[in-house]
């Protein structure tokens, strides 16, 4: 019985590190967790050197 | 209280004192603490021209060198301080 | 007043006019800051704080790079300049520095063309009035046409910024007649443009003249010059700079780093202790170890370290902010010249301390492709904030928290960019791309306690999001990839060599043999570095199933260092190879992906992992045979098959450098 609460409490705990990267990549951020790693809502991604 | 100038003042003072011909050189033989009339910068880089003139670094306006640290030269252009490289002051002539 | 339910902001100003500072102050956000030229590359956008906004319009900043005129000369100002002119924002904040009106009044008169309402926010008031300099805001407001509000955007108690918002709102949708206007100019023509723009710097002047008394001359030498003397002179100022460094690393390494982490430690065993209790007996070994020793091990033991990244972080900020960085630039400028780099490659190597990822997007402000390439590829070779426990952890176990440690990585990273750079020319055969250096010295201010808190608590706070996500997944992969064997089996003890870690590990140990680390363990923790490098630091207490590195009982960082040191069976001298083997090898993926979009060449993103990877091979294995050699006299183990891979590694370089020694010298017989 005690297993099965593990198991959830594991399972629990993975998930919702999964479903936080899930949504930080749905917002377009390049690396999770970096000092300002394109956190933004709008990281104007153009071209523009040339 | 003599310290008091308006900037109207100053340029005033200069434009008597600095500018008046001389021979050519540029900025990386000028001595340290003289303020300088720029002649021309002398690039075939126009962006760099252009941006130059931006700082307000441009034929007629003054220019100080505070002083040479390596080879950087720490200028004084209207209000700023910048540090340029050896090569740019070269192609500012005084 | 229009009746719009919401206008659109855009903050503009000359660089480091105080533009970020601004934004961070009227939305609350935090973005990054620095006393210098050119940190914003990218425009942000933010809502107006409530307690700022009186009205009922909701008001939305955009925060863009820094510019100094309407014509688009960098990479930041065409992003600037193609906002402002394509997404029509209702009303333009123009931040202009009070201590250089001369100069930031050329931009503000150019925006007061665009037939788009403008606020000039008169910033770093308290600078200007501490000069004794006096600006008449009400006739300035008068021969502009339109209104000027006092603001100092790095206090607090809203300097301004109330006032700020509340113009805003009022003049939306009014229209103010531009007091210079070069409608009649020919764009096209060069000549005529070149004129107008003389001509309103003319007018600039005038105004300035009317408007401004000024005590201090600014081209006379004052104090500020003396400093920059010794901080950025030729031979002193890198001494100064490894001594600043030093005592930063001392104090967040050996003093106040310690004392925090000790508590905070304390309450991660704490948490340990009471999951442990609570689990009770009843629940299988197997699922209780990947809680306790996969998950809340792992991830506490990277956490441990987060009180001394944000004592390190918070100091490196308060550097930032005074306006050391800029002469820092100034003085590796002269280094990075010689050696085919563009003046402007010093800045993604100083925002690189922070985050590599950053630092490799600024390179695109770089205009020469070979320097900005050579640059986005160099640049992970600064120690990143996310190494830092790694060195943390290898200083405290091995080297009792000597603040050397640390300064060394930073100036062995400043080295290796060197001759990076110095081979990719020659192997590129371009020597002869001159890039002209300037950059503006910001003022010295005393740094401010606030900002630095700031930026040191979103740091914290991204660490903390990064151990909680990444980092956890990762060790509880590593721990149950460790507790298990192919057959799915959990693996009996002695036998941890046939774990599916283990196995899928050890061929890469091999090769790390002549490196000195040559255990699958430490492979392991290499290889999960890539994903992020603080998971070097978690994988290894997973692995040697130390629960956390920091004791909590002797004021030292890392617990019975000489324990930890014989679990993991290495050397002094090896256990330095692995943590520069980690430091310099291709950083984590996230930063390569970055070098990808910035390098925008496959064959340059391969190249440039592959020099990182030797880079890291080559520098590991000297730092193990030489120091060994030194120590106790004998060679390393695995010397001869290293010295072979190293001898062929450089020997390709060499060919290299040969051949692109050919292609400069045909490029030189096209010339003449």
């Amino acid at each position: 019985m005690s297993d099965i609460i593990v198991i959830l409490v594991i399972l629990a705990i993975v998930s919702a590190s999964i479903t936080k990267i899930v949504i930080e990549k749905k917002k377009g951020t390049k690396c999770i967790g970096c000092p300002a790693g394109g956190t933004s809502k709008n990281t104007c991604g153009c071209n523009t050197h040339k | 209280m003599e310290s008091i100038i308006s900037n109207k003042g100053i340029s005033r003072i200069l434009d008597k004192t600095k500018g008046l011909g001389g021979p050519a050189m540029n900025l990386a033989q000028g001595r340290i603490n003289t303020e300088y009339v720029i002649k021309e910068i002398k690039t075939n880089d126009e962006e760099l021209k252009s941006f130059l003139f931006t700082l307000g670094c441009y034929e007629g306006e003054l220019v100080t060198v505070i002083s040479i640290l390596a080879e950087n030269y720490v200028i004084s252009v209207k209000d700023a301080r910048y540090s340029i490289d050896q090569d740019l002051a070269e192609a500012i002539i005084v | 007043m229009s009746m719009k339910e919401q206008i659109k902001v855009a903050l503009t100003g000359n660089p480091n006019s105080g533009k970020t500072t601004l934004f961070n102050a009227i939305t609350g956000r935090i973005e990054q800051v620095g006393n210098w030229a050119g940190v914003t590359i990218e425009k942000k956008e933010g809502d107006i704080k409530k307690g700022l906004n009186k009205s009922n319009v909701q008001i939305t900043a955009v925060d863009l790079p820094g510019a100094y005129s309407m014509s688009p000369f960098t990479s930041e100002e065409s992003i600037t300049s193609g906002f402002v002119r394509n997404e029509n924002p209702d009303v333009i904040i123009n931040i202009v520095d009070s201590t250089n009106l001369s100069r930031s009044l050329f931009f503000t008169t150019q925006l007061l063309e665009l037939e788009i309402p403008v606020v000039v926010a008169l910033n770093k008031c308290d600078l200007s009035k501490k000069k004794a300099t006096n600006i008449d805001v009400d006739s300035l407001s008068k021969l502009l046409g339109c209104p000027v509000v006092e603001t100092v955007s790095t206090k607090g108690n809203n300097n301004g910024l109330e006032d700020l918002i509340s113009t805003v709102v009022e003049v939306t949708g009014k229209t103010q007649t531009a007091p210079f206007d070069s409608k009649g100019v020919n764009m096209a023509d060069q000549k005529s443009v070149e004129a107008s723009d003389k001509k309103r710097y003319e007018f600039v002047k005038e105004i300035v003249s009317k408007v401004e008394e000024r005590k201090v001359i600014s081209s006379k030498q004052t104090k500020q010059d003396a400093v920059d003397r010794v901080l950025a002179h030729k031979w002193l100022g890198i001494p100064i700079f490894a001594l600043v460094m030093w005592v930063v690393f001392s104090i967040s390494q050996a003093h106040l780093g310690p004392l925090l982490a000790d508590t905070f430690v304390g309450w991660i065993d704490s948490f340990y202790a009471w999951v442990e209790g609570s689990l009770g007996d009843g629940v299988s070994p197997v699922l209780s170890s990947i809680l306790l020793d996969g998950i809340i091990g792992g991830v506490g033991a990277v956490v441990g370290f987060l009180p001394l990244i944000m004592v390190l972080f918070f100091l490196l900020a308060l550097l930032e902010d005074c306006g050391y960085m800029a002469r820092v630039a100034v003085v590796m400028d002269r280094f990075f010249k010689k050696v085919g780099l563009s003046g402007k490659s010093i800045i993604p190597m100083i925002v690189g301390i922070g985050c590599s990822i950053p630092g490799v997007m600024s390179t695109r402000t770089i205009k020469n492709e070979r320097q900005r390439r050579t640059t986005a590829m160099l640049t992970p070779f600064m120690p990143c904030g996310a190494k830092l426990p790694v060195i943390a952890l290898f200083a405290g176990v091995f080297f009792n928290d000597a603040a050397w440690v640390g300064v060394t990585m930073y100036f062995v990273g400043i080295a290796i960019i060197i001759l990076g750079a110095l081979l990719v020319v020659r192997i590129t055969g371009e020597k002869n791309a001159r890039s002209f250096f300037i950059m503006e010295l910001p003022e010295y201010r005393f740094p401010s306690i606030k900002r630095a808190a700031v930026s040191m608590l979103s740091r914290g706070k991204a660490f903390i999001i990064k151990a909680g996500t990444i980092i956890l997944l990762c060790n509880a992969a590593v721990h149950i990839m460790q507790t298990f064997n192919w057959q799915f089996q959990a693996v009996a003890e002695g036998a941890e060599n046939t774990s599916i870690l283990a196995s899928m590990a050890s061929p890469f140990a091999i090769i790390l043999v002549p490196l000195g680390f040559g255990a699958w363990q430490l492979a392991a923790a290499a290889i999960t570095g890539f994903i992020a490098k603080e998971n070097v630091v978690g994988t290894l207490a997973v692995v040697y199933g130390i629960t956390n590195f920091i004791d909590t009982e002797e004021l030292a960082l890392v617990s019975g260092s000489a324990d930890v040191a014989q679990i993991m069976g290495l050397t002094s001298v090896a256990a330095l190879a692995y943590l520069m083997f980690n430091l310099f090898t291709p950083p984590c993926f996230a930063a390569i992906g970055a070098m990808n979009s910035e390098m925008e060449n496959k064959k340059w993103l391969w190249g440039g992992i592959a020099f990182q990877f030797g880079m890291g091979y080559v520098v590991a294995f000297m730092t193990y045979q030489i120091g060994t050699m030194i120590t106790t006299g004998a060679l390393g183990s695995g010397f001869i098959p290293g010295l072979v891979a190293v001898a062929l590694m450089i020997g390709y370089v060499v060919y290299l450098v040969r051949k692109g020694d050919e292609v400069a010298k045909r490029k030189v017989a096209l010339s003449s």
